[in-house]
């Protein structure tokens, strides 16, 4: 085969390569972010990291899915009223207080789903009403 | 695309050689009298922090000859503090780890809540941490006169029982050079001013006397 003829064949081949490759960066870039990743970088990665890796034994890291797990349903509470006890998460002891966040049901929600899906490995959606009912039993 | 890039880096080196302009000197500069050739002329002194004596987290004094000849930065915070301080310790241990084998530089954190913040609760949060006591000073002391302190760092302190925590005050690293002048004021919250921080310290370091 000459080398035109060879070109002829793989020229509309790469076209098709780079239209693809167009669609893929729109694609990429097209998608959303998390619903909860706005409210868990504004309210909670200040002091738990932007990658939930938490400070020393300053501030808990989030990827402890027994723990998370285990106090699920605390957590709304924790976001809203924040929490002024000391927790042991693996083997460390954390009691620095942490702040109540202003947040509403569906924020908490939001940032809880965030949450379950980024660092505790948790294949659970809460809902707004699901908050709310755990708030109702905050201490 | 190999040659643009080396422009484009040793472009970057030489920007950074030359951009070493001295840091500023911070606060009001003291007009003085002075007899030079036998003609009174006004000269000025510049701002420099005054003497200070406080109690770090081994209970040993740190005071003005804990710092001569060093530059420092100093941040102020509490151990309770539930809103920037986690993060400012965060910043501040970047500091602290790029800089601990210097014998020419020393952090001290003023705590603005000293009386919850006795000896021994300064020394748990050290631990927390992990870092030696003898570079980074965790400061106790009289209420008054660390508040005032914060007044001669030109930055604020104050309780609020509002705020969380029942503290407000300035979230800034303040660097200080070997003749306790201040030279410069960094968001001690924020990544990209810690680094200028301590690029800033580099430059520092190199000042002739």
């Amino acid at each position: 085969m000459a080398p035109k003829k060879i070109i002829q064949y793989i020229a509309p081949f790469s076209i098709f390569i780079i239209i693809l490759l167009f669609i893929y960066d729109i694609w990429s870039h097209g998608t959303v972010d998390h619903p909860g990743k706005a409210g868990y970088v504004a309210n909670c990665s200040q002091c738990h990291g932007e990658n939930g890796e938490g400070i020393k034994s300053l501030v808990p890291p989030l990827n402890h899915s027994d723990f998370a797990i285990k106090n699920l349903d605390s957590i709304p509470c924790w976001l809203k009223f924040g929490l002024n006890h000391p927790i042991t998460v693996g083997d460390t002891l954390y009691d620095q207080p942490m702040y109540p966040g202003n947040l509403d049901e569906v924020q908490i929600s939001n940032i809880i789903n965030y949450m379950n899906d980024e660092y505790f490995n948790l294949d659970k959606h809460v809902s707004p009403q699901w908050v709310s009912d755990r708030l109702k039993g905050c201490k | 695309m190999r040659f643009y890039l080396f422009i484009a880096i040793s472009g970057c080196l030489a920007l950074a050689s030359c951009n070493q302009t001295p840091l500023t000197i911070y606060g009001p500069k003291t007009a003085v009298q002075v007899i030079k050739d036998g003609q009174t002329v006004t000269d000025s002194i510049d701002y420099t922090l005054p003497n200070f004596q406080f109690t770090d987290q081994d209970g040993n004094a740190v005071d003005s000859n804990t710092i001569k000849g060093k530059i420092f930065v100093a941040d102020f915070f509490f151990t309770s503090c539930p809103s920037i301080c986690p993060k400012m310790m965060k910043e501040m241990d970047a500091v602290y780890t790029k800089y601990k084998s210097n014998k020419d530089i020393l952090i001290l954190s003023y705590s603005i809540d000293p009386v919850r913040d006795s000896v021994p609760r300064l020394k748990k949060y050290e631990r927390k941490l992990g870092f030696e006591s003898s570079k980074w000073h965790l400061l106790t002391g009289n209420k008054d006169s660390i508040y005032n302190l914060a007044d001669k760092y030109l930055v604020s302190a104050a309780e609020d029982p509002d705020a969380p925590g029942g503290h407000i005050h300035s979230g800034n690293f303040i660097l200080v050079d070997k003749h306790r002048r201040i030279r410069g004021y960094y968001n001690g919250v924020d990544e990209v001013s810690v680094q200028k921080l301590m690029d800033d310290m580099d430059v520092l370091l190199q000042e002739k006397e």
